[in-house]
């Protein structure tokens, strides 16, 4: 990677609050332009990296590089970074254009100017006629867009924004996740979401920052965190996915829960490995075909329409196992079935 | 249909409660009646009811206050001025004080909120006579000719925990994150605090400032011991009025007061708050 091309290094930097450690030494390099999001469970410190980098929090340690100078000591108000808070933060005494036009009248940006911009961009969040209500009179989705909006005008070098979906409902959050993607790639603007919903980080990202413990366990492409998830944290974080004892058998060879894979570990034979597989990479097969597949108990069923998502007790282990519909006739709790494992997308750890 | 705290059906407990909020009313309503319809009365003795009515003791209070009234040492005028002088002093103060200290106390760590709360509700539970005395023990021994201040510091100091409080909540109710919202478009932290934090204050510093004025306009007690023949209030000068016998004309006259308390109260309400929003 050149370093014109990388926006934001995060270079090194700790926090400690107290005895706690909440961020260890991360590293991450942001490229202009992309969407980054940190995904993490509650406490993971993804919040904390970015009200760091908002300026909000101050590093133990490390510093902060925007377009290769450091700004690691410079107040909040002075980076310019738009942000948007889990909360909103509408200012709930002013109207929404008033809101959209803090940050310009804090710019000194002519009254004219500033109402062009609002207009501007109240038809990109596609609410041209609520310039003059309350905010307090607007409805979730409305909020959330005006909130980015405010964020937006001032045109920031970074676009910040903390769990912002997550008070929305299920069907709403999902027509926001579309458009904030189509809005930051019409806007162009490098963007740091932090989410604790791999669905979300998935349907957004460019790069997928996976945090555990104020530790980055995984920064790539959300494809590849998928497909070739370090280790089994990130595979069983990034949802469904079965971890499961492995040992290496033969050179080339493991044995998963009896079945016997195909596969090139580097490991030497014997090694005690955990293997990972998602729901949807295990096949269902007749109970004629079992031989030397894996044979386990139904124990729960539930048909999403789509798909059939089941539970398959394999020896008081439960297995996750997601399938067409159109694969499995006659399933039914309590009966046998045979699984079949994928080879090419099983991953192996060290355990 | 509501389901309401009144059952609709005739009990002894609906009787119970409204013979509890008619003795309620009448118990904070009763002095204010009886006052109003003495002040009307005809006869210059103060027996209740009154036999006959009139407005000659309105008359008498329009005229102490219209004509120079050489008999008295400290005339009407002056200490109605100086009253409303220090009530205006008190508020300012203690909204100036206030407003960054609950800002502070708020935004800071709770054990030492509440520790502060509580050291500025003391001159609540002092008793009112002490209090009088260590300020008048103060202002002799400091020997200093300080006017109008003797009577704003101690009033200052008795209206203070109530524009805490009333600042204090007022902050509880603003995230954080709204004021970081601000910083993040561009605001100076101090901007922040004059664009988002102080006009979501709004209703709560308008709550102190209406405490401060009737708490000031009314103290009788501290101000007691701390007048002179210079400055004094105007709750002294009525007492002066009272203290041999009771003259009614005191009477129209704290009509007017409570009149003009309200219509102060409505008018700050209406031009601060654009909203009632006193309690």
């Amino acid at each position: 990677m050149s370093t014109t091309n990388t926006h934001l290094h995060i270079d090194g930097i700790s926090k400690s609050f107290g005895d706690v450690q909440a961020l260890k030494n991360v590293d991450l390099k942001i490229k202009r332009g992309s969407f980054v999001c940190l995904l993490g469970p509650s406490g993971c410190g993804k919040t904390t990296l970015l009200r760091i980098i908002a300026g909000f929090e101050a590093a133990s340690s490390g510093r902060l590089m925007l377009d290769g100078a450091d700004i690691t000591l410079m107040p909040p108000h002075k980076r310019g970074f738009g942000m948007v808070f889990q909360s909103l933060a509408l200012f709930p005494h002013m109207t929404v254009a008033q809101n959209i036009a803090y940050g310009l009248k804090l710019r000194k940006v002519s009254r004219a100017e500033q109402g062009r911009r609002v207009e501007e961009l109240l038809n990109v969040i596609e609410l041209p006629d609520i310039a003059d209500r309350p905010v307090s009179a607007l409805s979730g989705g409305q909020r959330q867009r005006v909130a980015i909006a405010r964020a937006l005008a001032i045109q920031p070098p970074l676009f910040l924004l903390d769990e912002p979906l997550s008070a929305l409902d299920a069907k709403l959050r999902d027509n926001m996740q579309i458009e904030l993607r189509q809005l930051q790639q019409k806007f162009g603007v490098t963007t740091i979401l932090v989410t604790h919903d791999q669905h979300e980080a998935m349907m957004l990202a460019d790069e997928l920052v996976v945090l555990k413990d104020g530790e980055v366990f995984q920064a790539a492409a959300p494809s590849t965190v998928y497909q070739n998830p370090a280790d089994s944290f990130v595979a069983d974080f990034l949802g469904a996915a079965n971890i499961a004892p492995a040992v290496v058998s033969s050179p080339g060879h493991i044995t998963l829960m009896g079945q016997e894979i195909a596969l090139d570990p580097v490991h030497a034979v014997g090694t005690k490995l955990n293997a990972a597989i998602r729901a949807e990479h295990i096949r269902m097969m007749p109970l004629a075909e079992a031989n030397g597949l894996t044979v386990g108990t139904v124990t729960f069923l539930r048909d999403l329409g789509p798909a059939t998502e089941l539970i398959v007790t394999v020896e008081s282990q439960n297995l996750r196992v997601r399938c067409d519909n159109a694969s499995v006739p006659d399933l039914a709790i309590n009966s046998q079935v045979a699984l079949k494992f994928d080879g090419s997308r099983v991953s192996l750890f060290q355990s | 249909m509501r389901v309401g705290l009144l059952p609709s059906e005739n009990s002894s407990y609906r009787i119970i409660i409204w013979f509890l909020a008619i003795v309620g009313i009448l118990v904070s309503s009763l002095p204010v009646i009886v006052v109003t319809l003495m002040s009307f009365s005809a006869s210059s003795n103060t027996g209740f009811p009154p036999s006959e009515f009139s407005l000659r003791w309105y008359s008498e209070v329009i005229a102490m206050f219209t004509q120079e009234d050489a008999s008295s040492a400290q005339s009407v005028v002056d200490s109605t001025v100086t009253s409303l002088l220090v009530a205006v002093l008190v508020m300012a103060i203690s909204t100036l004080v206030c407003i960054p200290l609950a800002y502070a106390l708020a935004r800071g760590e709770r054990r030492i909120r509440e520790g502060m709360e509580l050291l500025f509700t003391l001159p609540l539970v002092f008793p009112l006579v002490i209090l009088g005395i260590a300020f008048l023990l103060i202002a002799e021994s400091l020997r200093l000719e300080i006017g109008i201040w003797r009577i704003v510091i101690p009033h200052v100091a008795l209206v203070i925990p109530f524009v805490l409080r009333n600042c204090i909540g007022a902050m509880q109710g603003i995230s954080v994150e709204t004021e970081e919202a601000a910083i993040s478009l561009g605001a100076s932290p101090l901007r922040a605090i004059w664009d988002v934090v102080i006009p979501l204050m709004r209703a709560g510093i308008l709550a102190g400032l209406i405490f401060a004025l009737i708490i000031s306009f009314n103290e009788f007690t501290i101000t007691f011991f701390m007048y002179t023949i210079d400055v004094s209030t105007l709750p002294i000068w009525m007492y002066s009025r009272t203290v041999s016998s009771l003259d009614p004309s005191t009477l129209a006259l704290s009509v007017f007061i409570i009149f003009a308390d309200v219509v102060l109260i409505v008018l700050v309400d209406k031009l601060i708050a654009g909203r009632a929003n006193l309690f």
